[in-house]
């Protein structure tokens, strides 16, 4: 052959050409399958490549901004301040590149309407004015050791102490113009700054603030930093230590931030300085004491010359009055001397003068003594003569009459021998009465004398007869008897005989007894004249004794009148000595009281000067002793400044850059999960696409075997085929989602973020753009290999035969015969078909359910982030104002703002609780205070009152959870984030002002878990509170519902401000403003989503209907050919992707919620909870929106339905 | 008025700038209960005249009739109707669906028309009664044509049009389907279309048209049709 070589060459290029350009025709001729390799392997890689640079991209455009602005690698913050001495230490460290000292403070400050917690930073006006700002996030100074440079937004640098530049990124906005007044701060601030007005100048970012949601917390007001305000040095007071020192590391710019490689070169200098912490501490002891010492010790020197030459000065007018006082002593000593004398000389006079006149008074006293008893006795004797008188008168006039008269003795005489007289008759009367007595008992025996008689002479009677009668028996005995009775009759006879001679006699006896008695006197006659004998014979005694007295009473009153006469020339002479001796006693008084007026003036001179000089002393004592005080205090202070604690922070530590490197590494870990749906779908569209080109080519696959193409050629083909498609779809995706998507989620994020996004072209991360492509288009290879192999394994002639149609399989629903016979013919074929190719199927599902899923979560975050405010603010939070008191405040001030806001009439539903910003942990086992989790304890008054304004409840079912004064409830995020339960322990510990937890914490036991989604909370009955702290609770803290209307709302804003102690005055109203504002980012979140999950559908179902239609025509056409109706064509084809679109959009429901889950849970922060229910709503329009994709696919694939001609059903099979 | 009239027929495909003109004029009319085989070569216009007899194309000039019915004027939805009712359609590869089982795929076509005949029994005709629940994969091809037979056959059409129903068959199964096709007109009385390029099977036709470039080259009536089975090729 001519030329042979060249010839074959040719060929060979020739062939090969061939082969290009029957790749290239092949590409054209089934565009659709093409590009939509190409489209799922963009979507793949694209959103691979572009979320996995989201994550990278935040953090690139951190480092350029941080690096621009020179952000501080390092903080070193000192409890104690820090000076040059210690700025040049820190610059010695190894490693430290420069060093800028930074004063701030934290105060509560006036802005507008609201009262709130700023922080107060200085910055270096001088270095600001000369920087040259480089677009919105580069600043140029020839001053490298400005660092954190802020970047001017608005208006100009502050010029005096009284002007400032705010942060334009914080959510409370303040413009030029406006005045900032600065209240009060906390303990220190007075050192440090003088509140007062401050008029802002210019806004500014701040790359030390990068997260605007957080500017930082404070112990003033609510707890969180809401503005910054910087200031020049000036305007902080003169000679006030620097509060902190930002350091850049040598080396560490040239890393991205906060990188491994960066947390290295900056950990080792970090360490240096942790190492060195404790060397710095002391020195900065040292030098604080040294420095104070000085001051101090100087001071007290001019305490002692003062003390000296003031005490000197006393001293002598000390001495002076002592001299006075001296002479006033001894004057006063000789005046006391002569009133000693006088007044003994008085007491002697006195002496004297009293016993003369006792002495005469006693002498008088007896006198009148005697004469008393003289007149007593004259008295007396008065009475008994008067007495002897009156009885002798009487005696006398009785005894008139009788004719007796005379003396007494002689009538006593005449009475005697009257009453002699007397005495006889009164015998002889007796002696006749004793006769005649006699006679008349003799008289009255006469009856009884008769009648013995009687009775002898009866005696005698009856002897005399028994003597008769008897004669002889007649006894002597018996004859005595009668002689005795003869006897006795006889004597009884004779005694009658006698009594009768002397009755006879009586009357002459009565006659003689008559005469006496009538001359005897009366018995009453007879005892007066007794009487009258006995007075006579008394009178006569008293006689004599009266005579007698009278005589003896004569004698006495001589004798008593001339002892008077005697005393009373008695004391004549004595008053006459005892004058003479008083006059001689009063002019020496006289003398004695004209001396003392003397030393009485003198003395009150001398008073005067004492009072002037101790009122001086005194005066200088106190100053003096005040000053030592004060010096003492100063010492005191001096030794015991303590050792300050340094601590040294990276970027890691500072919230702002923490949290936005944890945000972008949130970005990383769904990057890491979202794309996988994309290569598995990608993988299963290559898979159908690939099989189904195979397929179609089968003839031309054996035809080119026939003619003696290698097996690896042939597949060389597909793989090309599948390979570009791929490659352009993975470059085309990568280059344009790798800008895109990076830029929405930094767009996104640049709203809670002040940071300046990167520009275009972004980066593209090689890396993470080479194994996305790589991914996507092996991962479509693998899948086109797996196509190719087996019809690659068929010998040429089986290849050149028409492959068999996939024999018709019974599906299990068959088996049941009954509800099988109730389904149409051309169910039964969709059914049958459903099952028949199972890789599609697969495909379908699987992609139909990640664009429903991808939908869903786009829709759920959408939920889940508004739901923060949208249940957050009513359903749960009832209150819109929040009035924080001072910790100064006392209970009367509270009650005072309360009734104020009571008396306004446009609050309601107050509720005083406290409001403790504190850190949590759980009962695990670090139950130390590292691992913590920023907290709001609220512990309210009265538990009613916070119900009325918080509604505790389970998100889960919404079951009311009760609060009551025992009870514990923490919010639902911190109850995850802690690892607590109902039950379980959370342990609550104080902050320090960098915000670490300090002290032992108190363990509350939780009583129940409650629905919440911004903030932490841990709500605590008093009882509860009570029982873990032991102290009473302050409920200095008020939130309440206000009036909604804003002119009111800000009169009584206004009002608030007019208190002193009133610290905060919030309105949760701008609050969610702000909230809302934020959260707008999420839409564009949302959009992407949406679209990718159209993309997604459109693909998957355009393939699977391409395929499905490609596949089929012969029988589309038979089926046009046998009458079907249009419509009928399409329900037979369709239906079979309307019911996968189904099964992947109910699947998809189930992926999107798990999905959206994952990503919530991922992408949330701590302090918020994002909602965890996606809305019925949002399901609804996920799947709606996936079915109506379905239905737009569809309704595009109808031309081609229409298109299938029928005379391909004559057609033979190939 | 015969069954079916084809007046003057003209069909031109335009490919590209070519314009080719497959029907030229073709004429000519069956009667009702005729068996007819149109027979040419390839390429001389015989599928387009069974696409236009079909109801699956239509003529670009000239009439085409069906039973009365001016099937030339009607427009795609009425072509569809007509398809439906009126014309059953045996394909030279059977073109059953193959997820449905013989019984299923008769059922397919019955299903849309008005006056279907039963399925079963229709299946009982062409002798598949027993293979009535075996999938189209599962049954040989004369079978498979016999079940494609059976599908036209239940819509009870007008017209059984029939294209190369053997070409895919082995002879002794081609005649057996053929011995069917013949026996459906002879027996049910009714219209047979066959479209055939095999020149054996003018035998058994009561009619024969001859195509050849476009037009109808004879039409000729066969008085007495051999039997199907007698037939050799």
């Amino acid at each position: 052959m001519p030329g042979g070589p060249d010839k074959a060459r040719s060929t060979r290029r020739g062939r090969r050409l061939a082969f290009w350009v029957e790749l290239a025709r092949g590409v054209r001729g089934s565009l659709g399958r093409f590009l939509a390799i190409m489209g799922i392997v963009a979507l793949g890689c694209g959103f691979f490549a572009g979320l996995q640079a989201s994550g990278a991209d935040m953090r690139l455009a951190a480092d350029r901004y941080y690096d621009e602005t020179r952000l501080w690698d390092l903080r070193v913050i000192s409890t104690l301040g820090l000076d040059v001495a210690d700025l040049e230490r820190l610059a010695e460290v190894d490693g430290v590149e420069d060093v800028m000292p930074s004063r701030s403070v934290d105060a509560m400050a006036r802005l507008g309407d609201e009262q709130l917690a700023v922080r107060i930073s200085s910055i270096r006006t001088g270095s600001a004015e000369s920087s040259r700002q480089l677009g919105s996030g580069s600043v140029e100074s020839d001053d490298d050791s400005y660092l954190n440079r802020l970047l001017l937004r608005s208006g100009r640098w502050p010029e005096g102490p009284d002007e400032c530049v705010v942060c334009s990124d914080a959510p409370v906005k303040a413009g030029e113009g406006q005045k900032v007044d600065v209240l009060y701060g906390g303990k220190g601030f007075a050192d440090l700054f003088e509140a007062r007005r401050l008029e802002v100048v210019g806004t500014v970012s701040s790359p030390d603030h990068p997260y605007t949601g957080s500017l930082g917390s404070t112990k003033l007001g609510s707890g969180s930093i809401e503005q910054l305000v910087f200031v020049g040095e000036e305007a902080f007071k003169d000679a006030s230590p620097y509060s902190e020192a930002y350091l850049t590391v040598r080396g560490a710019r040239e890393e991205l931030s906060e990188s491994d490689a960066y947390f290295d070169v900056v950990g080792r200098v970090k360490a240096a300085l942790e190492g060195k912490a404790s060397v710095l501490e002391r020195e900065r002891q040292e030098d604080l004491r040294a420095k104070a010492q000085s001051e101090l010790d100087e001071k007290w020197a001019e305490y002692e010359e003062q003390h000296g030459e003031t005490y000197g000065k006393l001293a002598e007018a000390k001495a002076e009055l002592d001299d006075a006082e001296k002479s006033i002593s001894s004057g006063r000593a000789s005046l006391d001397a002569g009133q000693a004398e006088y007044e003994e000389g008085l007491s002697t006079y006195l002496d004297q003068k009293a016993d003369a006149e006792r002495q005469l008074a006693d002498a008088q006293g007896q006198i009148d003594e005697q004469r008393d008893l003289l007149d007593q006795k004259e008295a007396a004797l008065v009475a008994a003569e008067s007495e002897w008188r009156e009885g002798y008168d009487a005696l006398s006039s009785a005894l008139a009459p009788q004719g007796m008269g005379g003396s007494a003795l002689e009538l006593l005489a005449a009475l005697d021998d009257r009453l002699a007289q007397l005495a006889s008759a009164r015998e002889q009367l007796e002696a006749l009465k004793a006769q005649r007595s006699q006679i008349e008992e003799a008289a009255s025996q006469r009856e009884a004398l008769v009648g013995g008689i009687a009775q002898a002479r009866s005696a005698v009677e009856r002897l005399e007869e028994a003597k008769e009668f008897l004669q002889e028996g007649f006894t002597p005995q018996m004859q005595e008897q009668l002689d005795q009775a003869r006897a006795q009759l006889e004597q009884l006879e004779q005694s009658l005989a006698g009594l009768d001679a002397s009755v006879a006699y009586l009357p002459e006896l009565e006659a003689g007894i008559a005469t006496i008695e009538s001359q005897l006197p009366s018995e009453q006659e007879l005892e007066a004249l007794a009487a009258a004998r006995e007075s006579a014979a008394k009178l006569v005694d008293s006689e004599s004794r009266l005579v007698e007295g009278r005589r003896q009473l004569e004698d006495g009153r001589a004798r008593l009148d001339a002892g008077q006469a005697e005393l009373d020339q008695k004391k004549r002479d004595a008053n006459e000595s005892l004058a003479s001796a008083k006059d001689k006693l009063d002019a020496a008084a006289r003398e004695l009281a004209s001396s003392r007026q003397r030393l009485d003036d003198a003395r009150a001179r001398y008073e005067e000067g004492l009072a002037e000089y101790r009122s001086g002393k005194d005066e200088a004592d106190r100053r003096f002793f005040d000053a030592r005080r004060q010096l003492e205090d100063a010492q005191e202070k001096i030794d015991s400044i303590e050792l300050p604690d340094f601590y040294v922070l990276d970027r890691g530590q500072s919230e702002g850059a923490a949290t936005y490197s944890a945000d972008s590494k949130r970005i990383d870990s769904i990057a890491n999960v979202f794309p996988l749906f994309f290569f598995l779908v990608a993988a299963l569209v290559s898979l159908t696409t690939m099989t189904r080109m195979v397929e179609d080519e089968r003839m031309q696959i054996g035809s080119y075997k026939a003619l003696g193409y290698g097996k690896a050629q042939i597949a060389l083909r597909y793989l090309l085929y599948a390979g570009l498609a791929a490659g352009t779809g993975a470059v085309l995706g990568i280059a344009l989602l790798s800008q895109l998507l990076p830029h929405i989620i930094m767009s996104s994020y640049s709203i809670i973020y002040a940071l300046p996004p990167l520009g275009f072209p972004l980066p593209v991360e090689s890396r993470s753009a080479l194994l996305a492509g790589g991914l996507g288009v092996g991962v479509t290879l693998l899948a086109t290999w797996a196509a190719v192999i087996s019809s690659l394994r068929e010998t040429p002639a089986s290849l050149l035969l028409p492959r068999a149609p996939k024999p018709g399989k019974r599906i299990l629903l068959e088996r049941m015969g009954p509800l099988w016979a109730r389904v149409s013919f051309s169910w039964k074929v969709t059914l049958r078909n459903l099952f028949r190719y199972k890789r599609r199927l697969l495909m379908t599902v699987i992609g139909i359910s990640g664009c429903a899923a991808l939908l869903l979560v786009g829709l759920g975050l959408h939920d889940s982030i508004w739901d923060i405010i949208d249940r957050q603010f009513g359903p749960i939070v009832h209150y819109d104002t929040t009035v924080g008191l001072s910790a100064s405040a006392d209970e009367l001030d509270v009650s005072s703002v309360v009734d104020f806001l009571e008396s306004t009439g446009e609050v309601e539903d107050l509720c005083r609780v406290q409001e403790t910003n504190m850190q949590a942990t759980g009962p695990g086992e670090g139950s130390s205070a590292t691992d913590t989790t920023r907290v709001s304890v609220v512990v309210p008054r009265a538990s009613a009152e916070l119900r009325s304004l918080v509604s505790f409840r389970e998100r889960l079912g919404g079951a009311r959870v009760d609060f009551t004064d025992d009870s514990v409830l923490v919010s639902e995020k911190l109850a995850t984030l802690c690892g607590v339960g109902v039950g379980d322990q959370v342990t609550v510990y104080e902050q320090d002002e960098v915000g670490n937890a300090v002290g032992e914490g108190l363990r509350l036991t939780v009583t129940g878990v409650v629905e919440n989604y911004v903030g932490n909370y841990v709500y605590v009955g008093r009882g509860a509170w009570w029982r873990a702290r032991q102290e009473v609770p302050a409920f200095s803290t008020i939130l309440a519902n206000c009036t909604k209307d804003p002119e009111a709302r800000s009169q009584i804003a206004r009002e608030l401000h007019g208190w002193h102690e009133v610290s905060t005055v919030l309105f949760s109203e701008e609050t969610i403003d702000t909230y809302r504002s934020m959260l707008s980012a999420v839409n564009a979140v949302v959009v992407v989503l949406v679209v990718s999950a159209a993309a997604l559908a459109f693909i998957v179902l355009y393939n699977l209907t391409n395929i499905n239609i490609g596949e089929r025509v012969r029988e589309i056409a038979s089926l046009k050919v046998l009458g079907f109706t249009r419509r009928e064509v399409y329900a037979y084809i369709f239906r079979e992707i309307w019911i996968l679109s189904l099964l992947g959009d109910v699947l998809g429901m189930f992926l999107g919620a798990w999905l959206e889950n994952f990503v919530v849970t991922t992408a949330e922060v701590d302090y918020v909870m994002f909602g965890r229910e996606i809305h019925p709503q949002s399901f609804a329009v996920a799947f709606a929106l996936t079915l109506l994709f379905t239905g737009l696919v569809l309704l595009a694939m109808r031309h081609k339905l229409d298109g299938v001609d029928m005379v391909e059903s004559l057609k033979s099979v190939e | 008025m015969a069954f079916i009239e084809f007046r003057d027929v003209c069909k031109t495909y335009r490919m590209g700038d070519v314009e080719v003109r497959a029907v030229d004029g073709m004429s000519f009319s069956i009667e009702r209960g005729e068996l007819v085989v149109i027979v040419g070569p390839s390429g001389a216009g015989k599928t387009t005249v069974l696409n236009m007899l079909g109801g699956m194309d239509s003529c670009s000039s000239g009439t085409i009739e069906l039973d009365g019915q001016l099937v030339s004027g009607m427009g795609e939805r009425e072509l569809t109707q007509y398809r439906r009712h009126d014309i059953g359609f045996v394909f030279q590869f059977y073109n059953l669906v193959q997820n449905l089982t013989a019984l299923e795929n008769v059922e397919l076509a019955s299903q849309i028309c008005r006056d279907p005949l039963p399925a079963a029994r229709v299946l009982e005709q062409v002798g598949l009664a027993g293979r009535a629940d075996n999938f189209p994969s599962q049954l040989s091809g004369g079978e498979q044509q016999r079940v494609a037979i059976a599908r036209a056959l239940a819509k009870n059409p007008k017209l059984l049009l029939c294209d190369e129903p053997t070409g895919a068959l082995d002879f002794r199964t081609g005649k057996q389907v053929l011995k069917l096709l013949q026996d459906s007109c002879r027996v049910d009385g009714r219209t047979v279309a066959i479209v055939t390029h095999n020149l054996a099977f003018t035998g058994i036709a009561d009619r024969v048209i001859r195509v050849r470039e476009g037009r109808a080259q004879s039409i000729e009536t066969n008085e007495c049709p051999v039997d199907a089975l007698t037939v050799e090729w």
